[in-house]
Parts: structure tokens; sequence; C-alpha cells
């Protein structure tokens, strides 16, 4: 009697262990559908502030609105967990309809199979050259789309006025080369003693990564080109790397940390607070200026060029809209990352939120919904795109940065040599590219 | 007469029969109480095997395959052990700087835990005060003792700096200091020894009066006291405080995420503790089948640390009750 009690318990334990706990079973459920026969389109998207949501729904409900077979539903998921989540819903079978993803991975997502092809429902050719082709290029995966590129950010030099004046400097001709902007740094540099109360500059504030500064001197040229050739330890790179160690030597290591970890909590910026000059931001920090910079004088110029005659480099983000893999209703799906990525919604997207996006013509007529200062710097970022260059997560080499960074961290320490660290960086991911 | 036997019959019939009921019904019986049992443990064992033996089986196999979650899950044989031990530099890495942590933090915050129960295990007015106080911290939650740590330590304006001035030390820059940033933490760990002091309190609170009495009449000091029975007599304590706290250590991640920008694992790597690097490899690169892999080598480190840790125990933990070897 006993052991057939053991024996019922073992079945009961196996039959939950494979399937009561693995619900992964490929089961293709239907549409959903309203109570009205429309079909759900779930949409999955991070904006849930106070100003965001509002517009990205009144974008829904404009569509909405214009459909009859199609209902757009939004779910705000917070940004620590969405992509996750999304992941987790397509492995198991039931992923949103449209997700608002990040662009530089999607080919890793491409390959990866976690987002549709878009291939067959995007039958217009012509339909790429609405985004700006920088962005466009971060969306295919072997020759084919797999998401739309929604916004994107642009990063620009901001500078305070009030101490350019200070300095005796003309606030209205910002530095334009790597040679302006470090002699332009130590004029603006101020100090009380061996304190420093103001810094000119410091090439790592702000948003500009040591990656940007050796991408904006080396003709634009990230760590991977387009072939898969890797051009980490470019004598160019070297000399950008160099030139970053050389505010560490000039400043002082000891003195730059101490600097960054009194505003490093992100409670007070410090080019808003006045304590660097000079810093290199989104072009939306512009947003936090006028909200919490009472009437601060300021300008914006495009990131210095490594010397005269080169290009003013800049390094760029931004979101895409795509269908995971497996959505229920792909086809209206699409439908609805049309409209979201058409002139319409686009243009009140980026008037609203003062936001960069992904339409070129939407991002032209926003300008004329702008006005004064607003306008003035949206036009800079516009005009930014130009020069805009976006580092797409390579495919066969996901973790590269984690193959880099250390190095350049060693660097600046002063630990290594530049031309050294660089060589092994690049040999590292080298070797983990295998092809 | 045939009657008769047969009501006598019937009798011893109905007599046995009834016993045989009975023990029928004492079986049924204990086996409704044995059914009721595994009923009342049924949510455990369901849980256990879903939530827990299951995944931990499919990780086991997953280990072996390049599972990535959506849409490869083939078998590679030890391909990601290969990896691991002959290509991932940063493996190497970060199990370096777990074990350096495990290393640190486990002696020195067991050594703090003592010395703190000892000390408000003194008779002074006011100890309860003094007992809440030092016990606080370990009620703080995770991330936001982080924060608040991340400004203690912050090198110009933090307070564990400018207390250092005082004394003329010019302190480091702590976490942005590639050799300081395992320090920090550990120092970070040594305020939250609440816990284990607890533990410790009550267990001095267990050894006998008579025994210090005996060897005050003998003679002995203060601290001979505290070598030969306090510290004996709280060696069951000390032994499970090392095992649970060195398993701990080895689990060390929020710290890591939360402590270094974007949770890359600090300057030049300096943070990226194992469970870190796990945990970029399975949710940031997708790699489930590597990451996997790691969770079955770190699985595998820490038992035998604790299985040497248990062999090691017997030799100096004194059990009171006798022999338990």
């Amino acid at each position: 009697m006993k052991k057939w009690f053991t024996w019922a318990l073992m079945a009961v334990l196996i039959i939950s262990l494979f399937s009561g706990c693995s619900g992964s079973d490929e089961k293709k459920a239907e549409a959903k559908k309203t109570k009205d026969g429309k079909v759900v389109v779930d949409f999955w998207t991070f904006w849930g502030s106070e100003t965001r949501r509002p517009i990205i729904e009144k974008i829904i409900d404009d569509y909405n609105a214009s459909q009859d077979k199609v209902f757009v539903k939004h779910t705000f998921l917070p940004w620590g967990d969405i992509w996750t989540k999304n992941l987790a819903a397509i492995a198991a079978g039931n992923p949103p309809d449209v997700i608002i993803n990040d662009i530089n991975a999607v080919g890793h997502r491409a390959k990866n199979d976690q987002a549709e092809n878009l291939s067959k429902y995007i039958k217009d050719d012509s339909f790429k050259e609405n985004f700006y082709p920088e962005l466009w290029k971060t969306v295919e995966y072997k020759g084919d789309p797999y998401a739309v590129p929604f916004n994107t950010d642009t990063r620009l030099l901001f500078y305070n006025k009030t101490a350019f004046k200070e300095a005796g400097l003309d606030p209205n001709k910002p530095p334009q080369t790597w040679e302006e902007l470090e002699s332009y740094a130590e004029k603006l540099d101020k100090k009380s003693g061996k304190k420093y109360d103001r810094i000119g500059f410091y090439p790592l504030w702000g948003s500009f990564g040591a990656d940007s500064w050796m991408m904006n001197a080396d003709n634009g040229q990230s760590y991977i080109d387009e072939n898969g050739d890797v051009k980490i330890a470019t004598k160019e790179k070297v000399k950008a790397l160099n030139w970053i160690k050389g505010y560490n030597d000039r400043i002082g290591v000891e003195q730059v940390n101490a600097f960054k970890a009194d505003f490093g909590s992100e409670q007070s910026n410090p080019f808003i607070a006045g304590k660097v000059a000079m810093m290199v931001d989104v072009a939306t920090f512009y947003t936090q200026i006028r909200d919490y910079g009472k009437d601060m004088e300021f300008g914006v110029a495009p990131v210095p060029a490594v010397s005269e005659g080169e290009k003013n480099w800049s390094a760029g983000g931004g979101f895409v809209a795509e269908i995971p893999k497996g959505s229920n209703s792909p086809k209206e799906a699409y439908d609805f990352i049309k409209y979201l990525t058409g002139t319409e919604a686009q243009t009140y997207w980026a008037a609203q939120n003062f936001d960069n996006v992904a339409n070129k013509e939407a991002a032209e007529k926003a300008l004329s919904e702008l006005k004064g200062t607003d306008k003035e710097v949206y036009q800079a970022a516009v005009d930014n795109m130009e020069v805009t260059k976006l580092f797409p997560v390579p495919v066969d080499a996901p973790d590269y940065q984690s193959k880099i960074n250390p190095m350049i961290d060693a660097v600046l320490l002063g630990q290594r040599k530049a031309s050294d660290a660089l060589k092994d960086a690049q040999k590292s991911v080298e070797g983990s590219i295998q092809k | 007469m045939e009657s008769v036997f047969v009501k006598k019959k019937d009798k011893v019939n109905v007599k046995y029969r009834q016993k045989a009921e009975n023990k029928h019904l004492i079986k049924s019986l204990r086996r409704r109480e044995e059914l009721a049992g595994y009923l009342f443990i049924a949510p455990w064992i369901i849980g256990f095997v879903c939530l827990m033996l299951g995944p931990l089986l499919f990780s086991l196999y997953v280990s072996f395959t390049n599972y990535n979650i959506t849409s490869s899950m083939e078998f590679t044989g030890f391909d990601n052990y290969k990896r691991m031990f002959t290509m991932d530099h940063l493996f190497w890495t970060s199990l370096w700087n777990t074990l350096y942590y495990v290393l640190f933090s486990v002696p020195v915050t067991t050594a703090g835990a003592i010395l703190l129960a000892v000390l408000l295990n003194q008779r002074v007015p006011g100890m309860k005060w003094y007992r809440t106080l030092y016990y606080l911290p370990a009620v703080l939650s995770g991330v936001a003792v982080y924060l608040l740590w991340m400004q203690l330590l912050s090198p110009s304006t933090g307070l564990v700096n400018t207390a250092l001035s005082w004394f003329g030390i010019d302190g480091p820059a702590w976490l942005y200091d590639p050799e300081w940033t395992k320090p920090a933490l550990i120092l970070m760990k040594l305020w939250s020894v609440g816990g284990g002091m607890l533990l410790y309190l009550a267990s001095l609170q267990g050894v006998p009066k008579t025994m210090y009495e005996a060897a005050e009449i003998d003679g002995a000091g203060s601290l001979q006291k505290f070598f030969h029975i306090t510290i004996p007599m709280i060696t069951p304590v000390i032994f499970f405080d090392i095992v649970t706290s060195l398993i701990g250590g080895f689990q060390i991640f929020q710290e890591a995420y939360v402590m270094t920008e974007n949770g890359d694992g600090g300057p030049v790597n300096s943070l990226l503790f194992y469970n870190l690097h796990m945990w970029n490899n399975a949710f940031e690169l997708f790699n489930m089948g590597y990451a996997s892999s790691m969770a079955w080598v770190l699985f595998v480190v820490v038992m035998i640390l604790t299985m040497f840790n248990l062999k090691l125990g017997k030799k100096w933990v004194y059990y009171e009750g006798g022999d338990q070897k």
C-alpha cells in the first residue's frame, strides 16, 4: 500500500514537473479581440512619466479613432523591466505586438529570433527614405529590416556664456577644434587654493564617453567597421585616448574623482550648477537647463572636431518600434508602427517632447512649431544629425564593450600605455569574433 | 448441538473478524493520515519541484547547450566550460574579485560581530539603547544603504574621508580607485554586522556563569577567560556564521550592480564579481547556456569550500552535548 502511495506521489510530481511548470508549449493563441470585435494590438513602452505618457497616449488615441478593426492597447512597463519581460514573453510564446526597444541592438535581436522580419510588410522600397540613413542602417540585419526607427538623440557641446565672459572669451565663439577646446578649458578653470571651484572642461563628463571621443578623432569610425573589422588600436584612437588622459594629468585623477563624486548622484547637474563650464550632452539636456537653470545663459555648438578640416562627429542612440517574434497580429502591428513613425505622429512627438525623431520630414516640421531658444537648440540638433554616428552592437561580439572599457580605465588611471592597452583590447575583441 | 457449535464458531469468527476489522480500520486510518500528511506538504513539494528542482535540472542541462532563451538550444557538450576556463578572462577576474571579497569580508565581519557582541554584553547603563543602535543598520535594506554609502565614501565631501582628515589622513578615492573599491565594500559590510552580533549576543548569554567563577578562583584574567571560556563556548555559532556568510559572500551582486556606473563592474573591472559577470552574460548578452554553466561552477566551488569547512569544523568547534563527531 505504501508503495502505491509513493508511486502516485512520484507520478504527480513528474507530471507537475513536465507539464505544470513548463508552460511554454507551442500554443499559438488566437489574436485577442475587444468586445466589439476589434483586434487588440498590445503596445509596450516605458513612457510612463507625466510628460511622456499623455503624448504617446494621444498618438494612440488618434490612431484608434481612425480604425474600425484594430484597437491599440498601451501597456506601460518600467525602464528596468521592459526588455527582460519582453524576452520572457517571447520565450513563453505570448509577446506584445509592438514594443519600443533599443536601436543599437536590433541586429542582435534579429539574429536571436526575438523580432519579426518586417520585409514582408514593408512593400514600399522608398519607405526607408523617410528616416535618417544612419538610423535605418541599424535596423537592418542581413539586408532585411527588423524594426523601424522611432526617436534618436545627438550630442552637442553646451557652454556657459556667463563663464565665457568672465574668462574673457567671446560667448558667441564656441571652440571648434580639440585644441581650442583645451585652451578654452584652461582659461575657464577657476581655483581657490588647490581646490577647483569650476573646471572648464573634462571630456568624460556629460554623455560623450571615451569611445565617442575616439570615434570623433578617427573620422567617425567606431570600434568595429561595417565589414566586421576591428578598428580599436588605430593611431587616431590612441591619440584620442592620450588626449583624454592629458586632462587627468593636468587636473589630477584625484581632483577629477573628487569633483565627479560630488555630482555623481545626478542630484545636481554640474553644468547647471556652474561647476563645469563646457559639457557635451544630448540635445534634450536643454530641457533640464530650461526647467532648472533659472535663465542661465548658455550656447550650443557641434562637438569640436579633432583638428581643423575634420568633421564634428557626434554620437547618437535612440529607440525603435518593432514586432516581437511570435506576435499574434503582426499585420495590424505593422500598420500601427507605420503610423507611429509617420510624419503626423512624429511631428507631434517631437514638438511636444522636444525630442529628436527618426522621421526626417517630421523633424523639419517640428521646427516650425517651436520658438525662441527651443527652436535654436532643436535646429542645432537637427543639423547635427548629419554628423551623428550610432554604435550598433556587433552581432558577433555583443560583449565587446566589456573587453575594451577596463583597458580604457587602466590607461586613464595611468596604469598602462594607451597604445599597448588598445592593442590588447583589439586582440581580445578580434579573438571573440569567430566567423 | 450443531447450532451451539455454529454459534461458538460464529462467536470466534466475529471476534476474529472484529480484530481483523480493527486492524483494517487502523490501517486505513493510518493511510488516511498519511494521505493527509502528504496533502499538507504537497504545496511545498509541488513548489519545490516546480520552482526549484525543475529549473535547477533545466539549468544543468542548459549549461551544456548554447541556449539563448529565444532561438537556439543545441547541445554543445563541454564547450561552455572550456570557454570559461580557457578563453574568458573576465571569468578569472570575476572569480578573483569574489574570492578576494570573501577572503577578507568573512573573517573581518565575523571578528567584528564577536567584538561588538562582547562589548554589548557588558553591564553598562543604557545597554538596551546601544544594542538597538548597533543593530539598526542590519534592519535597513539593500539599495538604500548602498546609495547612502556612495555618499559617505565620496572622495572629497564624504563623511568617511572627512573623518579621516581630522587625523591628518588623506583618504583614498574609494569607489573610484580600483585598489580601494573592494576594501570600500568590505568596510560597508562591517557597518552592518548587527545581524551576526545578535546571534553572538544570545550565545554569549548562554555561557554558564559558573565557568567564569571557577576560572576567577583559579586566578584567570579577563583575556584568559575570553580566549579559554568564551570563544570555545560560542564556537558553534562562529562556525554557523562562517559557513553561512561564506556562502552569502560568494553571492555578492547587488552592491556592485548598484554602486558602479551602469552596473558594469567599476573601474578596471575591480568590482566585477562572479554573479555580476554571470548576470551580464544571462540578461545583457542572453548567453543563458554559458551563464548556467557559470552558475554550476560557482555551485561546485561553494560546495567544496563548505565541505572543507564542515570537515575542518570538527577540529575546532566545541559542542557541549558531548561527542558529536
